[in-house]
């Protein structure tokens, strides 16, 4: 099978509890104003991968807490989405999946098939007027955060950091996570 | 008196010249390095009308030898030869000297890219080292902890704030 994606990060911290690999997929039909990723909302062709070749990338990536899949819109994928999930899983990382879907909406086969192997599920719309700084993993208050399985739970929110920046070997800047507006402005 | 023959050189870098007179046995020692063009002289100590900017004087070049010169211009060193130092330091002898300037020239290139290299990568360095102070000083400065881990040339910084 088959993925659409914007892009993928081998090891993060801010998105999710622990030491994450994310994928951001490509597409979302929702566009919500303000969006923090307007660039992935297109569902034409960006970045093909193979599941199979994206699975072997994440195995072979050491000292993983698990996989985090964003976007875009994850549920679009839902079906490509679930193997990779179901294979990290049995490899013992758990699953973290930001969408913009409601709890409610997520209700078609495929996205019950993905809800089946998914650990913590953050949903809900972005609204810009209702933008928050100090919510772990949520940057509007109406967003929830569920947690479908016992391997994480609210403690793991604790420490949960507000961003992470990365500095390539050329001086590139990357900033990935949820940063406060100060903390934008500033860097 | 020996007239002088004059061959031009592909040769235009002193510093590989110098080197390369020195492997054909011509040292420091054994050649004068002007700015500005010298008058040659000949065997019985007469002033020739051929200036040079490296001299080699007579005295190192053969007992009834001439001085050996090499003039700058702008296509590269003009060697002056003496027709009675021609057997000893002709066309033979320039293409020897020549095999050794071209192994100095290209020795000098690559030390320079080298320098280059390591410019460049500096520079980089002194990049990538001012953008992380920058950033952790806005962020401490913000009531962040910063978590710093580097993988080869990356650098991450883990911005956490909230104590839930």
């Amino acid at each position: 099978m088959q993925l659409n994606l914007a892009r993928t990060l081998q090891r993060s911290a801010a998105n999710g509890p622990g030491e994450r690999f994310v994928i951001w997929v490509q597409g979302c039909p929702l566009a919500c104003p303000g969006c923090w990723n307007p660039d992935t909302w297109t569902a034409q062709p960006r970045m093909l991968r193979d599941t199979q070749d994206l699975i072997a990338e994440i195995l072979a990536t050491e000292g993983l807490t698990g996989v985090t899949f964003s976007g875009g819109e994850p549920f679009i994928q839902a079906r490509a989405l679930t193997e990779v999930a179901r294979e990290v899983r049995a490899a013992g990382l758990s699953v973290f999946i930001f969408t913009g879907f409601t709890r409610a909406e997520l209700k078609s086969q495929a996205a019950r098939a993905l809800l089946a192997v998914t650990d913590v599920l953050v949903c809900g719309r972005y609204v810009a007027s209702e933008r928050v700084y100090d919510l772990p993993w949520r940057s509007s208050a109406n967003q929830r955060v569920h947690f479908l399985t016992s391997r994480h739970g609210p403690a793991d929110m604790a420490q949960a950091p507000e961003a992470e920046i990365r500095i390539g070997p050329d001086g590139q800047l990357t900033l990935t996570g949820l940063p406060g507006s100060k903390l934008l402005g500033s860097i | 008196m020996s007239a002088y023959i004059t061959l031009m050189t592909p040769m235009t870098d002193e510093e590989c010249l110098l080197a390369a007179l020195a492997d054909v046995g011509f040292d420091r020692t054994k050649v004068e390095v002007h700015v500005s063009p010298v008058s040659l002289v000949g065997y019985q100590g007469d002033q020739r009308t051929q200036t040079a900017n490296l001299v080699i004087r007579r005295q190192h070049v053969g007992s009834a030898s001439n001085d050996v010169g090499f003039l700058l211009t702008p296509t590269g060193y003009q060697a002056f030869v003496s027709g009675y130092d021609h057997p000893r330091f002709g066309a033979g002898w320039l293409e020897r000297l020549n095999q050794q300037y071209q192994l100095h020239a290209e020795a000098k290139q690559q030390r320079m890219a080298e320098e280059e290299r390591q410019h460049l990568e500096a520079a980089r360095k002194k990049l990538v080292e001012a953008q992380r102070a920058t950033i952790c000083a806005k962020a401490k400065k913000l009531g962040y902890q910063v978590k710093e881990t580097r993988a080869g040339d990356s650098i991450r910084l883990v911005l956490v704030k909230r104590t839930y």
